[in-house]
């Protein structure tokens, strides 16, 4: 995985890198696919798209703890103005 | 030649909704299916978003994939963030569909299934999505920016201020009234009190686990959240069959009231991991799958209308809530139809999301149509009990009396059967201990929900789907309360930090403390007066909180006509005027009618007036009451005339030329999504 090499010392969450090849690994795959779509459908916050953009866009910089950025995603999100209709 | 079969194709569609329709509106006596209820309004989305969002995307709005959006641009990995169109679709629909749209159609089943659904089906494809869009669009190209900030800088600043007061007040209103839908839900209902009660302590769990034991695991907090949920769901029977357990869990109406309002108090000044969040991804993950299951289930059973296209109390009559089908329909259905409140979505967290600016139609525009055929399932879920049953549930005690037998009179002499010991045995099979005048629209619409679900999913039995339904519903009311009151707090501190400096800042714990408590007085003092209110409370605080709605769609529409105008595209500012025009009549007429109607069950002031010969103990305080939700309609219509009169000064003003038109849109920047077309 790119990113555990990239981002040192973070578990990225919900993923165990898949051995290559093998129909377990393509099952884990899609199955990763598929939460993270129901996470952002959800607005669920999203460490492991997080890190990805932290290690493409400001590479050298530790980014944040798993427990940092959800408290950081939940004051953006809930912080201010309505997020839900009646 | 080679478009003959896609012009073909589309005469097909139109024709088959048009044949819908036919069969809704021409059919006399016999009961219609709901089959045909779904081709009119399917066909109808399918046509209006084929042809006129394209129209709205490509000549309107003239969308650019080559621009790139807030998302592309801002892009910070956390609310700035480009995301593949269908999951923010799912994203967007899950922010603007609520209880609104179910709500709404419900009570508006007075009149019969037709004008509800004629008004879901034509007021969305030509107002509520286009509203949708053109303010989803307008946020998009202004970096995110909020419905308030852009009244302020595109109209001018007394619209903006005039917008931030309608916001206020449209959430005290809606928490109030959704509250009272609430409370008269779960009034001398053990099962359902013990289920919604149980949700505070599973959301405290969740909040936990995803703060601190397990940081970020929403999904895994959540599926826990709801496997805790249907526990509760299950064990709530055991709840109301044991005495000692039930009597604890059977509340009153004024006891009940007094718990929302303390609970909206204390979730507006927790953090908002503890409790909001929690709550907000339960309901979501909620809300999806029962939208998803109840539409399953719908196409499966298609069950016959039983109630009539038309009811005779389109003249004003109807014992459900006041007023003539013009225009009271279209106060009632608010949300499904057209929905100011979204446009404080639309430019809230979805602009900053969005990947490519064409993919702003599909969101904006089919978004709302999806909310739309939300509202359609709950005409159809109203419309599939039989009338009686319906205004036996739906008609407050004072018109219904007090037993099954003067209910069953009542009925009788509108024209509808009922009798004495069918709503017993409904009671029975749902798990209540009576389901006569259980206003506010909530438990017939799962009485309705449980007929059809049980219908299909026959195991679990109907008492289990009629809490079900009323869970998923109180669940999303509740979170809209957490929410609502937490923004109302936001606004007012804003409002106040012009006065006093310090009140402004959002974390000083005073400063949370008294405006959270002013809130929740504003909507608490609503809710109270709704629940012992002799007319049941619905009657007068609906058609508030639809006025409220309205009118908040109103001040969008002006600020989408006016960009449009500033674009130098006023040949198509015809495309929000419309709506607009007919909004504005529509909220004044009514807004009118609450206030001065002769009729006392219409008009506050004549009611009012009766009251001040009324031997009532009450008198007093109804008549207050009566001043002040007429002070309140007044004021909503005053809102609109100001921000219509703004917008219209600033239209001529750039379209005479004596103002040059300036947009504020973020600067263009060359995208790196687009694919070239």
């Amino acid at each position: 995985m790119r990113l555990e090499t990239e981002v040192q010392g973070c578990r990225v969450a919900g993923v165990q890198a898949p051995r290559p090849g093998g129909a377990q690994a393509k099952l884990r795959t899609v199955l990763h696919a598929a939460l993270r779509t129901v996470r952002q459908v959800a607005g669920a916050p999203d460490y492991e798209r997080y890190l990805e953009h932290h290690a493409a866009s400001h590479p050298g910089r530790a980014p944040l703890s798993a427990r940092e950025y959800y408290a950081d995603f939940v004051s953006r999100r809930f912080g201010a103005g309505p997020s839900r209709c009646c | 030649m080679r478009r003959f079969p896609s012009v073909a194709l589309w005469v097909g569609v139109a024709a088959l909704g048009a044949a819908g329709f036919a069969v809704l509106a021409l059919s006399r006596g016999e009961s219609v299916n709901a089959a045909w209820l779904l081709v009119a309004g399917v066909a109808s989305y399918v046509v209006g978003y084929r042809f006129y969002s394209r129209f709205l995307a490509l000549k309107v709005f003239a969308l650019d994939d080559h621009r790139a959006t807030p998302a592309e641009r801002l892009n910070n990995g956390r609310d700035f963030v480009p995301t593949n169109k269908w999951v923010l679709y799912g994203h967007h629909f899950a922010a603007i569909a609520g209880a609104g749209p179910l709500i709404g159609p419900m009570l508006a089943a007075q009149f019969g299934y037709l004008p509800g659904t004629l008004w879901l089906v034509a007021g969305v494809v030509l107002g509520g999505a286009v509203q949708d869009f053109t303010i989803l669009v307008a946020s998009m190209r202004r970096d995110g920016k909020s419905l308030g900030q852009m009244a302020k800088e595109e109209i001018n600043p007394v619209a903006g201020m005039a917008a931030m007061i309608a916001i206020l007040a449209i959430m005290v209103i809606l928490l109030a009234v959704l509250a009272l839908v609430v409370v008269n839900a779960l009034r001398r209902s053990p099962w359902g009190l013990f289920i919604i009660a149980c949700t505070i302590p599973i959301a405290l769990l969740m909040g936990w686990w995803m703060r601190s034991f397990r940081p970020g695991r929403v999904l895994e907090a959540s599926a826990i959240g709801v496997a805790l949920l249907l526990l509760a769901l299950v064990a709530g029977r055991w709840v109301s069959l044991d005495p000692t357990w039930a009597r604890w869990f059977t509340w009153s109406g004024t006891g009940l009231s007094w718990a929302m309002i303390a609970y909206g108090f204390v979730a507006s000044v927790l953090p908002v991991w503890l409790l909001l969040s929690p709550r907000d991804y339960l309901s979501t993950f909620l809300k999806i799958g029962t939208v998803l299951t109840l539409g399953v289930a719908i196409l499966l059973i298609l069950p016959p209308l039983r109630m009539p296209p038309l009811t005779r109390f389109v003249d004003g009559t109807g014992p459900v809530f006041a007023g003539k089908v013009f225009p009271f329909a279209f106060i009632t259905i608010a949300c499904g139809a057209v929905s100011g409140f979204h446009a404080l979505v639309a430019s809230g967290t979805t602009p900053k999301m969005v990947t490519r600016e064409r993919d702003a139609r599909l969101l904006g525009y089919g978004g709302m149509l999806m909310e739309s055929f939300v509202g359609l399932m709950a005409v159809i879920a109203a419309a599939t009990l039989e009338p009686g049953v319906y205004f036996a549930m739906n008609v407050p005690a004072s018109a219904l009396g007090p037993t099954a037998e003067t209910a069953a009179r009542a009925i009788s002499q509108w024209g509808f059967t009922l009798h004495p010991g069918q709503m017993e045995a409904l009671a029975r099979q749902m798990g209540e201990a009576t389901l006569l005048s259980r206003t506010g629209g909530a438990p017939s619409l799962a009485v309705g929900m449980a007929s059809i679900l049980g219908g299909v999913f026959k195991g679990p039995g109907l008492a289990l789907w009629y809490h079900f339904a009323i869970m998923f519903e109180a669940l999303f009311i509740l979170t809209t309360v957490d929410a609502g009151t937490r923004v109302g707090r936001f606004m007012l501190q804003e409002l106040a930090g012009h006065v006093w400096k310090p009140f402004g800042r959002t974390s000083w714990y005073p400063s949370i403390l008294v405006s959270s408590a002013l809130i929740v007085a504003g909507w608490g003092y609503f809710l109270y007066q709704g629940v012992v209110d002799p007319l049941g409370g619905i009657n007068s605080l609906w058609p508030l909180f639809g006025i409220a709605n309205q009118l908040l769609a109103a001040v969008a529409l002006c600020v989408g006509t006016t960009i449009l105008i500033k674009l130098g595209k006023q040949r198509y500012a015809w495309v929000t005027l419309l709506p607009l025009a007919w909004l504005a009549a529509v909220t004044l007429t009514a807004g009118w009618q609450k206030v001065f109607a002769s009729d006392p069950r219409l008009g506050f002031l004549s009611h009012a007036q009766a009251m001040a010969v009324s031997a009532s103990p009450d008198a007093a305080r109804l008549i207050f009451n009566d001043r002040l939700d007429a002070a309140l309609a007044l004021a909503f219509m005053a809102v609109v005339v100001v921000v219509i009169a703004a917008s219209a000064r600033e239209w001529w003003l750039v379209l005479s030329k004596r103002k040059a038109a300036t947009v504020n849109e973020a600067p263009y920047v060359e995208s790196a999504y687009a694919t070239g077309d």
